[in-house]
């Protein structure tokens, strides 16, 4: 199909990062001058994956070729070299340098080899934005002075001040308004014209029929389908592919009794301005509510109000009748709320402590008279509550950095079951866990749920919320745009609640 | 009278019930490893002093002056291991140790006798300590700053209550409890209170809720705070603790010397943090031992005893203190790893 | 003390004025009354003359010595009706002694006096002020040249250590195999190094003396408890030591008590309230002490009221100051105590 050898050619990429194996044999062919659109769930392996292109990780295995040769990348630096320019979801700008010093960091124009010509690097970065068609910005300005929207055209011009033969678009119409949307689809026309590639990533399907040529589909760490046509595959095709499962979940039996009729989380007008708008929300003793949503939908930023470790904005949250002061998580943790974080090692663990420790550390002053630790009961109630929760291993004393993700969940759970809470907030619960250990910690949820626990819980995978939760609240950007009982939706629906923002038909 | 604690710590980790992991074991030996290394480090230059000197070095006039020159520095950096195990930094204890011993030692607060400048040194360096919590814990400042503050201000009160002049202690109790007459079965008092901070705060770290918090505050404290954890209170009480012995290290000074001075404590913050740091505690917080943090004074002040029964040069003396130092951490490094 | 004395006759002879500078002693606190009766030769004494306002910049008196210095210059400057001092805040940051120094010269005062906190830094302002007309009285801490002074007057670092070891030389020379130890000063300070020198070059004259040890402290009771307990500990016998500096032999003191050590002698320096009451009390092993006087702070006070009245300095016959005043570096013991007691600084 192509006359001349594919620009890029990735085969039987693997990477794996303790615990998980985050791309399991991926392959991608990529052409010059077409748009390759990349789709998946998250967790999918996209990310990974731009990053071996990128240089920055160094794949386990697989072959990639670069206009016919096989190659390595192995920094980014020699990435750039071939061609291969990133911008990252996060931009990675130096808020203290100018939007010139930006562009041209790391190959700054010199003269005898560490003169900055400051002038000429002015006058090429001032071309760049004007053929991205920002020539308003002002190559001396501060980049930490820009918008979202200009410092993104900036990161593009750094992305074009080398010599480009592919470009790696991560989420870039994420920060931006419509009309700028259509800019950047014009500059993506400009650069395919010239012959330059670009690789993709969005979640907005809308996107990748405008602007995609191809579409490759992964899902959990494979490609699962490769060099689609983007205009014309079906939506259902699209999203079966991102769904379909090489391993089932196996989801525990929801209760056939009804949930107690008097709520204990009972949550009235919450709202962050900018993150969410107002929410109302009753959690019963033995329910799970699961929230559905992508990421910067607000989903985190609402466990993390109830919590107490944002402040609301308005509204209330109380539990078991008693409003809680807001902005407190120690008001929140004695009313009984518990949260289990989306970033476990950054919120959650002491990395270098014990799972004793981890999981005592919000009980201690039980096991303690005086500020003295009782160490046996310290170790005797822990102990009981890990293996109430099956943790493995059953060795109180290892550290928690050496357990694997899963078993990391169940120490973070068994803080709270040991501190007897009413309310658990799960976010994203089995981010970083192997597929295969998922169905354990499903079992684990709902058993607490039965023992007569609340939980709230947020995923971004939509068959967990389906197959875990009782209720669900889909939400989009910041707005619950559908409430339902998880039997009756599927995930084609709340798929295209999330992607597309109305009920499809 | 360092050595039981070492042993100790062995020992507290025995009497937990074992469950014959290997994992376990081998933090376990990481950790003995560690201390261990130290030991071996100390012993070597034991043996380095034993053999250049053996007349003036291994006696117990020389043991005993280790131990009494170890002991200020050795208050300190107790305090100081437990801010730096927290994730903090405090810059400010030779300022606080010199202020705290001249304010003890004005003619004023030396009438109160004994107890006046035990209780005035105590508190000059509580409510430093107190100061400091305060701007890092509910003023949002940077511990660095903050207690860099400190250090400038609290030398510089220092000054203006002595006007540049040494405080001679005419206090006869004060006075005699640095001199031969008050050792106790040849224990010099010093270093029984040395010996008394060490134990204390090693209980402090390894068996109280407020070790644990510190431990957890300094490993991750965001989990800290998620975990329900007043960390700001935390942090005040940590910096509070600093402070206090920086006020029992003044008092200690003030019985060594005989006197007050503004320019006691002269890079105290430096040679605190290097002890604790040579004895295993992470600068960035999360990890760390009291025991290493002792046996890092006590191997600093053994080289600066060989150095000087062997006459060595002052440029020649801090050539291999750095070059000692690099050695022993590399040692510790080395020896952590291959476990 | 007589071979002190003679060469200190020695030095006031003319051949050391002939060579352009003069050595002179100025240990002496007692007022320069004597009269004149050469009616040719106008010299400064304690009747008032002509009104002479004195600039007086000194560093931040964070150190007895230096606030000794403070001490006797404003003492000095009390003593005169005709003098008015306008003394500036001590600073240690070259900067601000710099700016103060300036603000003297714009106010316009007749002399100045300057003990800079770092001699070569405040070069600038020194010639600055010469070539504005106003004289300079360099006090201590030399500028880098001396067309930025009109009169340098200071302390003998060299020469306090050939008082100490002359002392001690005399003390042990019937002694056979006599131990001598030594504890300095900061070494990184040049100062100290020329003490250390002028006490070996003392110690050579005497063949049965051996310098066995030596360490340095940092000029701090601290330094100097913890230098003097190692040092003991490493000399179990000596005969003399010489410490260089009183403030940080308070701790060497205290040091020598707890070890109960009383089997030698010792000799202080720079000359503090404490040593001399200890040396007047005559209970411990301090027997002696080598000045570095702060009294030069009131002779360069004299000395800059004789150039702003235009007058030379009595007991000389020079019509002029002189250009160059070194001051001895006396060696104070039971004999002579009573006479510095009052010059001793806290």
């Amino acid at each position: 199909m192509a006359p001349e050898p594919p620009l890029l050619t990735m085969s039987g990429i693997t990477k794996s990062f303790p615990g998980v194996r985050a791309l399991d044999g991926v392959d991608l062919q990529v052409q010059a001058g077409e748009v390759h659109c990349l789709l998946g769930q998250n967790g999918a392996g996209k990310s990974t994956l731009i990053k071996v292109l990128a240089g920055a990780h160094q794949p386990d295995g697989g072959e990639i070729t670069w206009r016919g040769e096989r190659t390595a990348l192995k920094s980014p630096i020699a990435a750039m070299r071939l061609g291969v320019a990133t911008i990252y979801q996060e931009l990675d700008l130096v808020e203290h340098l100018s939007v010139a010093e930006n562009v041209h960091l790391g190959h700054e124009p010199t003269t005898a080899g560490f003169v900055v010509r400051a002038r000429d690097a002015k006058a090429s970065t001032a071309a760049l934005l004007k053929r991205l068609g920002h020539g308003e910005i002002d190559p001396g300005r501060l980049v930490g002075e820009l918008s979202a929207a200009q410092q993104q055209i900036v990161s593009m011009a750094r992305a074009l001040s080398h010599e480009v033969r592919l470009i790696v678009m991560d989420e870039p119409s994420a920060a931006l308004d419509p009309d700028e949307v259509d800019n950047l689809f014009r500059i993506v026309g400009d650069l395919t014209a010239d012959g330059v590639a670009v690789v993709y990533i969005s979640h907005r399907l809308e996107e990748i029929r405008r602007i995609g040529d191809r579409v490759t589909v992964l899902k959990d760490g494979r490609a699962v389908a490769g060099g689609l046509p983007a205009k014309d595959t079906p939506t259902k095709d699209l999203v079966a592919l991102m769904t379909g499962r090489n391993l089932e979940y196996v989801f525990p039996d929801r209760p056939t009794g009804p949930p107690a009729a008097e709520p204990v989380l009972t949550v009235r007008g919450l709202t962050r301005h900018g993150e969410f708008e107002p929410l109302d929300l009753d959690l019963r003793p033995g329910e799970i509510v699961g929230l559905a949503g992508l990421v910067g939908s607000g989903r985190s930023e609402i466990l993390e109000t109830i919590y107490g470790a944002r402040k609301a904005s308005a509204g209330q949250v109380s539990v078991g009748g008693e409003t809680l002061r807001p902005g407190s998580v120690r008001a929140a943790v004695r009313a009984g709320l518990g949260l289990a974080p989306e970033e476990r090692k950054a919120q959650a663990l002491l990395m270098l402590e014990s799972v004793t420790r981890n999981v005592s550390v919000s009980t201690m002053s039980r096991f303690s008279r005086g500020g003295w630790v009782d160490r046996g009961a310290e170790l005797r109630a822990a102990r009981a509550a890990t293996r109430e929760l099956s943790l493995r291993p059953d060795q109180p004393h290892v550290p928690v950095r050496t357990l694997s993700g899963g078993n990391q969940q169940k120490a973070v759970l068994a803080r709270w079951l040991l501190r007897g809470c009413r309310v658990l907030l799960l976010d994203e619960p089995t981010r970083g866990v192997d597929v295969g250990a998922r169905a354990e910690l499903y079992a684990v949820i709902r058993r607490l749920a039965d023992d007569g626990l609340a939980v709230l819980l947020v995923s971004s995978e939509v068959p967990e919320v389906l197959g875990l939760a009782d209720r669900v609240l889909v939400l989009r950007e910041g707005r619950v745009v559908h409430r339902a009982p998880a039997r009756d939706l599927d995930e084609h629906r709340v798929l295209d609640l999330v992607l597309e923002g109305s009920p499809a038909s | 009278m360092t050595q039981p604690a070492p042993a100790a710590e062995a020992a507290a980790h025995k009497t937990a019930p074992a469950d014959g992991g290997s994992p376990w074991r081998a933090t376990l030996a990481r950790a003995d490893v560690r201390t261990l290394s130290l030991l071996g480090v100390l012993a070597a230059l034991i043996l380095i002093g034993g053999v250049t000197q053996p007349d003036s070095f291994l006696d117990t006039d020389n043991l005993q002056l280790i131990l009494t020159q170890a002991s200020v520095i050795g208050v300190v950096t107790v305090g100081m291991t437990f801010v730096i195990i927290s994730g903090g930094i405090d810059l400010s204890v030779g300022a606080i140790v010199a202020l705290a011993s001249v304010w003890a030692t004005t003619v004023a607060t030396q009438e109160y006798g004994f107890a006046g400048i035990l209780f005035t040194a105590v508190v000059v360096g509580m409510g430093c300590g107190l100061v400091n919590g305060l701007l890092i814990a509910y003023g949002g400042m940077v511990p660095f700053i903050a207690t860099l503050a400190m250090l400038a201000s609290g030398r510089g009160l220092a000054l203006q209550i002595t006007d540049g002049k040494t405080q001679m202690v005419t206090v006869d109790g004060v006075l005699r409890l640095g001199e031969r007459d008050s050792y106790v079965l040849g224990i010099p008092p010093l270093v029984l209170v040395f010996a008394a901070v060490t134990v204390v705060g090693w209980l402090l770290l390894n068996r109280t809720t407020f070790g644990r918090r510190s431990v957890a505050v300094g490993g991750n404290a965001e989990a800290a705070r998620l975990a329900g954890i007043d960390v700001r209170r935390q942090r005040l009480y940590l910096y509070l603790l600093s402070g206090l012995c920086c006020g029992i290290a003044a008092f200690l000074l003030i019985v060594l010397a005989g006197s007050g001075q503004n320019t006691n404590g002269n890079l105290y913050e430096l040679d605190a943090i290097a002890a604790a740091i040579i004895g295993g505690t992470l600068l960035s917080g999360g990890r760390g031992t009291i025991v290493g943090s002792v046996l890092g004074v006590l191997i600093f002040t053994t080289i600066t005893n060989i150095f000087a029964l062997n006459n060595l040069e002052t440029a020649t003396q801090q050539i291999a203190k750095g070059a000692i130092i690099v050695a022993a951490v590399l040692v510790q490094r080395r020896t952590a790893n291959n476990h | 003390m007589p071979t002190h004395t003679s060469r200190r006759g020695l030095l006031f002879g003319a051949a050391a004025l002939s060579s352009g500078a003069l050595i002179a002693g100025c240990t002496s606190n007692e007022p320069k009354d004597e009269g004149s009766d050469d009616k040719e030769q106008q010299v400064a004494d304690d009747k008032p003359g002509k009104k002479v306002t004195i600039g007086f910049a000194g560093p931040q008196a964070d150190h007895g010595w230096l606030n000794a210095i403070n001490d006797q210059a404003k003492k000095r400057a009390e003593k005169y009706s005709d003098v008015t001092l306008e003394a500036t805040e001590g600073s240690n940051d070259t900067a601000a002694q710099i700016g103060q120094v300036e603000t003297l010269i714009n106010k316009k005062v007749d002399v100045l006096v300057v003990l800079p906190a770092d001699g070569k830094a405040l070069t600038q302002v020194g010639l600055k002020a010469m070539k504005a007309g106003i004289p300079v009285v360099n006090l201590d801490r030399v500028f880098a040249t001396p067309q930025a002074y009109r009169c340098w007057i200071g302390g003998d670092n060299y020469g306090m250590g050939l008082s100490a070891g002359h002392y001690i030389g005399e003390k042990l020379k019937d002694k056979k195999n006599a131990r001598v130890v030594e504890l300095a000063g900061l070494d990184n300070l040049e100062l100290t190094k020329q003490r250390s020198k002028g006490f070996d070059d003392a110690l050579k004259n005497y063949s049965n003396i051996e310098k066995v040890a030596r360490q340095a402290a940092d000029f701090t009771v601290e330094s100097g408890q913890s230098k003097m307990s190692q040092l003991l500990q490493a000399q179990k016998n000596f005969d003399a030591l010489w410490n260089h500096d009183d403030d940080q032999g308070v701790g060497a003191l205290r040091a020598i008590k707890q070890a109960g050590r009383d089997d030698f002698l010792m000799v202080g320096g720079a000359g503090a309230l404490s040593a001399f009451q200890a040396i007047e009390a005559d209970n411990s092993v301090l027997k002696a002490t080598v000045l570095y006087p702060p009294t030069m702070a009131a002779s360069a006070i004299d000395l800059a009221r004789a150039l702003g009245q235009s007058k030379g300095v009595s007991g000389m016959a020079e019509f002029e100051i002189p250009s160059f005043v070194t001051c001895y570096s006396a060696v104070v013991d039971k004999d002579n105590v009573d006479q510095y007691m009052s010059t001793g600084f806290k």
